[in-house]
């Protein structure tokens, strides 16, 4: 493998990584999964925020 | 968890959030524009308060005179209760400057003199207090004796399609009230692990906004009642954050609150993990 293939390769790699990391932290999946649910299977989405 | 109530409305308006806390007069207007939602319980009374500078030359509520207050919405009950306060002591509504701020952010701009004031709900104003930068000018409750601002609400599709899930969501509410109005043990129980678990913020914050005085937020009554309501919409009629008279019925829908009329508090010893 050539030096450019081997770069191309890492920085491929270190994409993957940390798109993979990004949805696995910061998406909200709960949301995403409950709203291809069947209606009567569904849970509420309460929102709130941090006060009275 | 949303850090501010447009996000929220926004998320209910697109069915991402069946339901949401918000504060009553956004519930109001959003209605009165068509936007298929209903009231169904509060969150909670009072728990609201008017904050200035501790050392600053704010001694009284005439001194605000010209200053900045900030608000969370221009649709909070937090704008309301600064209006009546003015109009109470014969003050014209523009005497101060009100600034929208998210409610996370009212303490730090205090601190740092960007605001001479803030009305924002619990637990921003105990959060001044700790802080040692801010003194409550009055609570809520001083100038509206039955103050509330969060309200719960249900979009109508899920309490057409889903009724039974919302008396559910209902009647926890009432139960988990009933079961904090126990006592300050239960309290300080709910402020630990609220804090650690949904708000993220420092238990011992919580506690002293459940706590000093015992009643600064208080969990009963919470059904939804026609007064209350009928001082708020016209309160927005006079700031003009509601451009129509607008009957009860077509904001609130009581069933589930007459649902869990007879709810009793939740059975749970705190640390047992287990409620019944």
């Amino acid at each position: 493998m050539t030096k450019q293939k081997k770069i191309g390769a890492i920085v491929v790699a270190w994409i993957a990584l940390v798109t993979g990391l990004h949805f696995y932290m910061n998406a909200d999946w709960s949301v995403f999964m409950n709203e291809r649910l069947p209606l009567d299977k569904r849970k509420l989405n309460v929102a709130y925020i941090p006060v009275t | 968890m949303f850090q501010g109530f447009p996000e929220i409305k926004e998320a209910l308006m697109s069915n991402r959030m069946q339901a949401a806390f918000m504060v009553a007069p956004m519930a109001i207007a959003l209605r009165a524009q068509g936007v298929p939602i209903k009231i169904v319980y509060l969150g909670h009374r009072y728990g609201s308060a008017v904050v200035v500078q501790k050392d600053g030359p704010v001694k009284t509520f005439p001194d605000l005179r010209g200053k900045t207050i900030a608000i969370p919405s221009r649709f909070s009950d937090e704008r309301l209760i600064v209006h009546k306060a003015l109009r109470d002591n014969g003050m014209e509504p523009d005497a101060v400057k009100l600034v929208e701020m998210a409610p996370p952010d009212v303490a730090g701009a205090l601190a740092a003199g960007a605001i001479d004031g803030f009305s924002m709900g619990e637990p921003y104003p105990s959060q001044a207090e700790i802080g040692g930068f801010g003194r409550v000018l009055f609570h809520a409750k001083e100038y509206w004796p039955d103050y509330i601002s969060c309200v719960l609400v249900v979009r109508q599709d899920v309490i057409d399609t889903k009724p039974e899930a919302v008396q559910v969501l209902v009647d926890g509410i009432a139960r988990s009230g009933l079961w904090l109005e126990e006592g300050k043990r239960n309290r300080l129980h709910a402020a630990d692990f609220v804090g650690r678990y949904y708000f993220n913020q420092d238990p011992k914050l919580l506690s002293w906004a459940l706590t000093n005085p015992i009643d600064r937020v208080m969990y009963t009554p919470l059904s939804p009642r026609r007064a209350d309501f009928e001082l708020i919409t016209s309160l927005m009629l006079d700031t003009e954050t509601l451009d129509r008279p607008i009957a009860f019925e077509e904001y609130v829908d009581v069933q589930f609150a007459e649902g869990a009329k007879y709810t009793t508090a939740w059975k749970y010893e705190p640390g047992s993990g287990r409620a019944e």
